[in-house]
């Protein structure tokens, strides 16, 4: 209990400082609008990236229930995810792209690249799905031939 | 019509938004965000130096490392923030207790305190992320905000970590797997395990794709990273250049002055003259990026004994920049007396360019790219 209310007490010092110093460095101008973009913060996380994610998880698990296709589905999850996950990192160097303040900063061709990126991660998904499959369906044959590892 | 009823705590019924899963991941998150802050504290402390700290001048590619790694812990911490919020997204629905009890009002400020954390995390996550790409398309200023809600994560983490302690201590260990009453993990496929690979793979990937920026040889992977670490002038990136800065050359009347004891004034030939040094350093930015060169000029502390100036001398270094933060800087005595500390006149084999300095620049171990002061024409020993 005591390392409870220690750990809170230095949490709550800790948070009241970093609250002093943006008080004490940022004007009330820029002040006043910060809480909007904390708001958008949490709106976007709680509102749209995770929901989306919560109803893509349920409809991938609902097609899961057809037949055969729970071979499938760890493949098609995984790969949705990292879709999803490199192209929301993508989103801002493909609004950029072209725009940098100077020719050093996104000299890719971003475009190209996250197309590039997105390919490779579903042929890598596939990939993995026929290696899975392949080790599944050996097993299986191994077993209903009667050949069960010696046993 | 009737609305659909909005959801709550129980309509989430896969088995993976439980305890365990929250503090597996949560540890990782956990560790991305304390390399974070850390080297985060380290170059806000490089850049404000207080009185009582000093910081030393080598190992020479230390800041390099440090940066490196905050924006490499930034970027990863994406994935595992997502994938914390959607392990616990249920209790976003749990509802508050009723009537009000000194219990209820504890679960309150438990909740505004993850408010706190989760809009700060996560916003600051988002600046720090675009903030690469030197893009600031918000309203407030970039620096002060980034590290001041730096502060308010950490208090807001501790005071999270207080409340969730006896769970923590509950699930540190793994604990066996409920089996869904929907569709067991053997037909869906996602068992813990399973969920634990595909975030650290997704971790993984989103490293794998940015690294690159900080260190060259998986530059031509980094396909989600803002710099390449060998596109630009001889070879090196550039953040501000001579254009944006108002220098657009030197004349004949061109002169570097150092003013100590005694006041110098050199030629760019005559400077060319003095005894020329080798340091091979990295140009290592606050936005992540870094590369490796080979500079040659003159070590500072040479030019500090050509104009008396006492072992131990702090000098500022004034740059014929016009406006910006970063037009003069200030060299402590440790970097001053570090051999490999230069005012550069080459760059990898040949004159400096225009963007990245010429006529001289400053180049010195361990520091970032923006005390690396360019166009500089003076030096004055301040104490």
């Amino acid at each position: 209990m005591k390392l409870r209310a220690s750990l809170a007490a230095v949490g709550i010092g800790v948070g009241l400082w970093g609250l002093w110093l943006l008080l004490h460095t940022v004007q009330v101008q820029a002040l006043i609008r910060l809480p909007l973009w904390l708001a958008g913060a949490v709106l976007a996380d709680d509102f749209f990236l995770v929901p989306l994610t919560v109803g893509t998880g349920w409809l991938v698990t609902r097609w899961s229930a057809g037949p055969d296709h729970h071979r499938t589905i760890s493949a098609v999850r995984t790969t949705l995810l990292y879709v999803g996950l490199t192209t929301l990192i993508a989103i801002p160097l493909l609004l950029r792209q072209g725009k940098g303040v100077n020719p050093t900063v996104l000299p890719r061709d971003y475009l190209r690249d996250w197309l590039l990126l997105e390919a490779t991660i579903v042929v890598a998904g596939a990939v993995w799905f026929v290696v899975q499959r392949s080790r599944f369906t050996f097993k299986r044959s191994r077993a209903s031939s009667g050949d069960i590892g010696g046993r | 019509m009737k609305l659909p009823a909005p959801p709550t705590e129980k309509s989430f019924r896969s088995p993976l938004h439980h305890p365990r899963v929250a503090i597996v991941i949560g540890r990782w998150l956990g560790i991305a965000v304390t390399i974070c802050f850390l080297t985060g504290l380290f170059s806000h402390f490089q850049q404000e130096t207080p009185g009582w700290l000093h910081i030393p001048s080598r190992p020479a590619n230390l800041y390099r490392v440090t940066q490196g790694l905050h924006v490499l812990s930034g970027t990863v911490a994406v994935p595992l923030l997502l994938a914390k919020l959607w392990t616990v997204y249920p209790k976003l629905f749990a509802k508050l207790p009723w009537p009000p009890s000194r219990q209820a009002l504890a679960n309150v400020l438990e909740r505004l305190s993850i408010l706190v954390l989760v809009s700060a995390l996560a916003l600051e996550l988002f600046i720090g992320f675009v903030n690469t790409l030197q893009w600031y398309p918000w309203p407030f200023p970039f620096k002060q905000t980034h590290y001041a809600l730096a502060w308010i994560i950490v208090g807001a983490l501790l005071v999270h970590l207080s409340v969730k302690l006896p769970l923590i201590v509950a699930h540190w260990r793994a604990t066996p797997e409920p089996v869904a009453d929907s569709l067991p993990p053997a037909i869906t496929g996602l068992t813990r395990r399973r969920l634990f690979r595909t975030v650290a793979g997704a971790a993984a990937l989103a490293g794998i794709t940015s690294v690159g920026q900080s260190v060259p040889a998986l530059g031509p992977v980094a396909v989600l990273a803002p710099r390449k670490p060998n596109v630009g002038p001889q070879g090196l990136p550039v953040n501000r250049t001579a254009h944006d800065a108002g220098v657009t050359g030197i004349g004949p009347d061109w002169r570097f002055t150092i003013k100590g004891p005694q006041e110098l004034s050199y030629t760019l030939d005559q400077l060319r003259q003095l005894p020329q040094s080798r340091s091979a350093l990295p140009i290592a930015c606050v936005e992540g990026w870094s590369q490796g060169a080979r500079w040659e000029g003159i070590r500072i502390r040479d030019l500090l004994r050509l104009c008396g100036a006492p072992e131990g001398s702090r000098v500022r270094v004034v740059s014929m920049e016009k406006g910006g933060f970063y037009g003069t800087s200030e060299l402590p005595p440790e970097f001053v007396d570090d051999p490999l500390t230069l005012l550069a006149l080459r760059l990898n084999g040949s004159e400096l360019a225009l963007d990245h300095g010429y006529p001289a620049r400053v180049i010195a171990p361990n520091r970032p790219g923006v005390l690396q002061t360019k166009w500089v024409h003076r030096l004055e020993v301040i104490a």
